[in-house]
């Protein structure tokens, strides 16, 4: 009875310190939190109208009938699956400098899949029938649809993404070792499953016989090689801004190795971004008419052509950046490397990769699309709400991983709860 | 078993548009304005699509209509993530309102953009409330709709058969775009049938289906002398 009651208080007293932590912070902490919530009201806000009015608010049309929530959505897959290029160095070759941060890069793919699974809800066109795809409640068409696969996957990658990082946090702040015998089977199995999701997510676009754009069987190798380029980039950009704003270490040979595997993906994703272009251009049948809308523009309709040059340029640069030791090794051209590649590989598998998919139409027909406020405001919305989710995440799962929020501490507050 | 298909004869087809007058007017689609039109979310179950024949000078533009094809192996069918579209033992491929989540995946499946998602709520100006036809269920906004080659029709002719103590004859149901086309280019019927008009007519030399390479296999089978 004692020790219930002790565990009782002991966990009250976690879940106290938890929100004292998340709450007390310094002004830029304060500063990015409110904006980040003023970001996702608005956001909200608009997706309200859209809910109210229905999808007539947003530009999508039946010619082209998914925009940049899928857009949104395929890079996200991506962003999450690539935390595996952390877990891999960390739990299988015990490298050292990444074992020690890669419970933070577990849970930046937990954050990005609440993200990917919200731009999938405020696609549907009844958001309160979303129970209909769940399996045992809903009608779930498993194993047919690709998107009933999906939705298994990404909750299942959710949830192996929060089990692992909270488990070994919890045993950290007890200051115990983990039982890797219970830990390690979900680590082992989160490696396959996050190639997986984007895999699964390929497949959804890749099985429509009447989208000649996406009908490649080489598209789920893409999808995984940009993946690796655009995740590990934006996890190098958090890493330098945590360990400049909290008190975790993180080893520059950590973020270099990062960089390697990025330039290693980068490569792979230029050459089957390559063998698909020889394979169109060369053949030239009318199934390239997609292509020629992205590259060149077709019948006068070029609308998304400098998006994908500039991605086209934007990539190869960054790979330039990464193949060179020097370049590598270098903060400042690391980063700009970084930034390169979150933005090109973005333009390429959002936008460039969903759009000419609807144009055009498999009738022949051309549609234009561009999306418009609404769709950028709820956009922008459900990335703030996946920011501000890590952040808190951070802001517990840092001094955990540091030793300042730890069991002992507490008893050492408490010194009549130690044994005599 | 009845296994119900069209035939459209584009040498008769004059691009008069009746069939979708009658079409609207049966399914109850809602009409919208010229702004939400140009975007591209009209919603029609039959369309006359506008193609191109032959090169210039020896040009022809036509018009092409085109309703659901109620493939026998739907694109749509297998990717509804909640089993809302189903093709039954008859082969018409259909629609449950009520379970769909108006996530366009089957939109975009589909090889003949027959599918329609409901941008907004359906909206009739007052005067026609009285005019809408109650054998056919409303879509509200937010999922999607297609041809159904009138099944209401097919369901209220297997009620009076049964009330009249006889068997379905295939002439007892016809949709309402083959009713109404004036210039008779357009046939329904039983293709299970060997010697139904359509079974004949989809034999022709001058037969045709559309984007046949995909496997489909659409019940809409086309005629003309051009193609």
């Amino acid at each position: 009875m004692e020790s219930l009651q002790g565990l009782l208080r002991e966990t009250w007293h976690f879940y106290k310190k938890t929100l004292i932590l998340v709450s007390r912070g310094s002004k830029i902490y304060y500063a990015w939190c409110f904006s980040l919530l003023a970001i996702i009201i608005a956001g909200f806000i608009f997706y309200w109208k859209q809910h109210e009015m229905g999808l007539l608010e947003t530009n999508m049309t039946d010619q082209v009938s998914w925009g940049l929530y899928i857009a949104n959505f395929t890079y996200l897959v991506g962003m999450a699956a690539a935390a595996v290029l952390l877990v891999i160095p960390a739990y299988i070759y015990q490298f050292k400098p990444i074992k020690e941060i890669v419970v933070l890069g577990e849970l930046f793919a937990a954050s990005c899949m609440v993200m990917a699974i919200l731009f999938v809800m405020v696609d549907l066109g009844r958001l309160d029938r979303f129970w209909h795809m769940l399996p045992f409640i809903g009608s779930m068409n498993f194993p047919a649809s690709l998107l009933a696969w999906d939705v298994l996957a990404l909750n299942g990658y959710l949830f192996l993404n929060l089990l692992i990082p909270i488990y070994l946090l919890v045993k950290s702040y007890y200051g115990k070792k983990p039982n890797w015998k219970f830990i390690l089977p979900f680590i082992l199995l989160s490696i396959p499953w996050a190639v997986g999701i984007h895999t699964v997510t390929a497949f959804l676009y890749n099985g429509l016989a009447a989208r000649p754009f996406w009908n490649a069987s080489i598209l789920a190798p893409r999808f995984l090689a940009s993946a690796f380029c655009s995740g590990p980039a934006i996890i190098i950009i958090i890493f330098q801004i945590i360990r400049r704003v909290s008190a975790i270490k993180i080893e520059d040979s950590a973020l270099f190795k990062v960089a390697e595997l990025i330039a290693y993906s980068m490569f792979l994703n230029l050459f089957l971004l390559g063998a698909e272009i020889f394979k169109e251009y060369y053949s030239g049948t009318v199934h390239m008419a997609s292509f020629k809308y992205l590259f060149e523009g077709l019948h006068h309709h070029n609308e998304l052509v400098p998006w994908i040059w500039a991605a086209m340029a934007m990539n190869v640069t960054a790979f330039i950046l990464f193949l060179i030791p020097s370049t590598r090794k270098r903060l400042s051209t690391l980063n700009l490397g970084c930034l390169l590649i979150i933005v090109g590989v973005w333009i390429e598998k959002g936008p460039g990769f969903v759009i000419p998919g609807f144009v055009p139409d498999p009738l022949g027909e051309i549609h234009e699309y561009v999306p418009n406020l609404v769709e950028f405001m709820v956009s922008f919305g459900i990335w703030a709400l996946g920011l501000l989710i890590f952040t808190l995440l951070m802001k517990v799962a840092i001094p955990i991983e540091t030793g300042e929020f730890s069991h002992t501490e507490y008893e050492k507050e408490r010194p009549y709860l130690r044994p005599h | 078993m009845h296994k119900w298909g069209m035939v459209i004869d584009l040498d008769r087809c004059s691009g008069c548009q009746t069939c979708m007058a009658a079409c609207h007017a049966e399914n109850n689609i809602a009409i919208i304005g010229p702004e939400e039109s140009a975007m591209g979310r009209t919603i029609h179950w039959i369309e006359l699509l506008p193609y191109i024949e032959g090169e210039y000078p020896h040009i022809k533009a036509r018009l092409l209509p085109r309703p659901c094809m109620h493939c026998e192996h739907p694109a749509c069918i297998k990717v509804c993530p909640v089993g809302a579209t189903y093709v039954n033992e008859e082969g018409l491929v259909g629609i449950v309102y009520s379970r769909c989540i108006g996530c366009r995946y089957c939109t975009t499946a589909c090889p003949y953009t027959v599918r329609s998602f409901n941008w907004y709520e359906p909206r009739w100006p007052k005067e026609m409330k009285g005019s809408l036809n109650r054998d056919v269920s409303i879509r509200g906004k937010g999922v999607v709709e297609k041809c159904s080659f009138c099944h209401h029709r097919l369901l209220k002719a297997r009620e009076r058969a049964k009330a009249e103590k006889r068997e379905l004859l295939s002439e007892d149901y016809i949709p309402a775009c083959v009713q109404a086309c004036p210039s008779n280019a357009m046939y329904f019927g039983d293709l299970n049938d060997p010697f139904s008009t359509v079974s004949i007519l989809s034999r022709e030399r001058r037969a045709f289906k559309l984007l046949e390479d995909l496997g489909t296999e659409p019940k809409v089978i086309y005629l003309s002398e051009g193609m």
